[in-house]
């Protein structure tokens, strides 16, 4: 099964490497949504992606794609998943408890649901739109380019290199923003940068590898790693590696048996997921006992 | 560092948000070593004037002059009312309390040095491998002080932090303070709504009332005229023999 999967490298590493990249990066900043307990807030972002694209989309049928072929380019699709994945982000991310305002939640659930509606109404007279949106809705990363494997990398290195320098303000201010405040650290100016960095690396990923992966690898390897760990900044270490690893076991099933991978990674991630409550569970028990 | 005359002080200051004004006419000076207890119902003023002590609020009129360095974010403490990490998340009595070292440069060395010198002193020796989630209410609380005290602040803000706390755990809490503020010299300021506990341990009293501020030595700021008018019901302030103070209120009789 192992030498399949190493046969299909010449044709397919693209697909691996953006695969693994993207599961890497995601799960790192899905610490951070798992640790403020937004993880809805992850499928409301990824959700504004997609609308993202069906807006190109429909500009592409408004204005005339044929006079204006850049319209119909990965890059402008990606551009605009990148900038409404971003302004949902910010939008969902404010503080809680503000008297007289709406609540996050409300919110988050008034983004996931325009974005879903909308990104389909959008794209409901345009030839190729709504078996784009159903592609990108049930995602697939095959096609992945080597581009989209440096994006990824390049991604994943500023992410890493971030946490292991900042990730204590950033969880500071995560956890417990008027501390934050009194002691100096820029709450607005971190959670404008965690804000925009997450909707950007959720932006991206969604048109490589669409809305199930991406939400999959944000939320599920943090959550792995949240019973496994015993402190935040393990979680850290062990929610990549936990990506990594399942999605890399994913992906070598997925080939063998002819299976979707992305899917195959996401039911993967969801099994380490209950693997690692069972852990949890034993562990307390035994600590009862 | 040589410790100023004076941390703080304002003159004739009036502090608000925009065009609005919370407290006008304030007169107020913070000595280090001083032991404040802000004390004053909801909605009086009592964080802003805390946001004009971090520097995060300039006066509308009046001065305001704050010792810089003294005052720097590296020597302040902070303690809020509760600690807002999620219940799932896991973590360690160490981990949580160097979350307090953000904006601090130490080496590894002197962190975990600072480390335990803050668990000592709240009391939670030995104890930083332990599960935080594993500590009573008011563990937790002194491990939040104890988040504040890893920085080796010169000034401790603590944020009505008995909220929710047993009796014991109140009085364990307030008696590390106070030892703190004796033995090693930190100038705290202590916003509570708990009149009896600033019977007991402050040294100075500033009262918030509707848009004023009256502060001062004990013996002359927290007494039953102001106490009464601060809250609106009779209050009597009993001086103890020993030089503490005892609270009476109206109704109810009991005595703290």
């Amino acid at each position: 099964m192992i030498q399949e999967f190493l046969d299909s490298w010449a044709l397919f590493h693209n697909t691996w490497l953006a695969g693994w990249l993207i599961a890497a990066g995601l799960s790192l900043l899905g610490v951070l949504t798992v640790a403020r307990d937004q993880i809805f807030i992850g499928a409301a972002v990824t959700q504004a992606s997609m609308l993202g694209i069906a807006f190109a989309m429909w500009i592409g049928t408004l204005i005339g794609e044929a006079a204006h072929p850049w319209i119909d380019s990965d890059a402008f699709l990606s551009a605009t998943a990148v900038v409404f994945s971003i302004l949902a982000t910010l939008v969902t991310s404010r503080p809680s408890g503000q008297p007289g305002k709406e609540s996050p939640e409300a919110v988050t659930g008034w983004v996931f649901l325009v974005s879903a509606s909308g990104s389909i109404l959008l794209v409901a007279h345009s030839p190729h739109g709504t078996e784009e949106i159903h592609r990108l809705a049930a995602s697939s990363i095959i096609g992945a380019t080597a581009g989209d494997v440096w994006i990824f990398l390049g991604l994943l290195a500023v992410t890493a290199a971030a946490l292991t320098l900042f990730h204590r303000p950033i969880l500071l201010m995560t956890t417990d923003p008027a501390t934050a405040v009194a002691i100096g650290v820029r709450t607005r100016l971190w959670s404008l940068l965690v804000s925009g960095w997450l909707g950007l690396a959720i932006g991206l990923s969604i048109r490589v590898s669409g809305l199930i992966f991406t939400f999959g690898c944000l939320v599920l390897p943090a959550l792995a790693a949240k019973n496994l760990s015993r402190e935040i900044r393990i979680m850290f270490w062990l929610s990549p590696m936990l990506a990594l690893g399942v999605t890399g076991f994913a992906f070598v099933v997925a080939h063998h048996w002819d299976l979707p991978p992305a899917q195959m990674a996401v039911v993967s991630l969801g099994g380490a997921l209950v693997i690692a409550w069972a852990a949890r569970a034993a562990r307390r028990l035994m600590q009862r006992s | 560092m040589t410790l100023p005359e004076i941390a703080l002080r304002l003159e004739h200051a009036r502090l608000g948000y925009g065009r609005r004004a919370v407290l006008a006419d304030v007169n107020l000076t913070i000595r280090p070593g001083d032991l404040w207890f802000f004390l004053g119902p909801n909605g009086t003023g009592k964080t802003t004037l805390l946001r004009a002590l971090l520097g995060t609020l300039d006066p509308q009129e009046g001065r305001v002059y704050r010792d810089a360095e003294f005052l720097s974010h590296r020597h302040v403490g902070f303690v809020p009312q509760r600690c807002e990490l999620h219940p799932a998340l896991p973590t360690t009595i160490r981990e949580f309390v160097l979350l307090g070292t953000v904006g601090i440069r130490q080496d590894k060395r002197e962190a975990m040095h600072s480390l335990e010198w803050a668990l000592s002193q709240v009391g939670l020796d030995g104890m930083a491998a332990r599960d935080y989630w594993h500590l009573s209410g008011g563990q937790r609380q002194r491990a939040l002080v104890a988040r504040a005290l890893v920085r080796r602040p010169k000034l401790l803000i603590l944020d009505e932090p008995t909220n929710g706390l047993d009796l014991a755990a109140e009085d364990a809490l307030l008696r590390c303070i106070e030892r703190l503020n004796r033995h090693e010299g930190l100038t705290v300021v202590f916003v509570t709504h708990d009149i009896t506990l600033a019977a007991r341990y402050a040294k100075q009293v500033a009262l918030f009332r509707e848009g004023s501020v009256t502060g001062g030595p004990k013996e002359t700021a927290f007494t039953t005229e102001e106490l009464t008018r601060t809250y609106g019901v009779r209050v009597d302030v009993v001086r103890q023999p020993d030089g503490t103070s005892s609270v009476r209120m109206e109704g109810n009789g009991a005595t703290a």
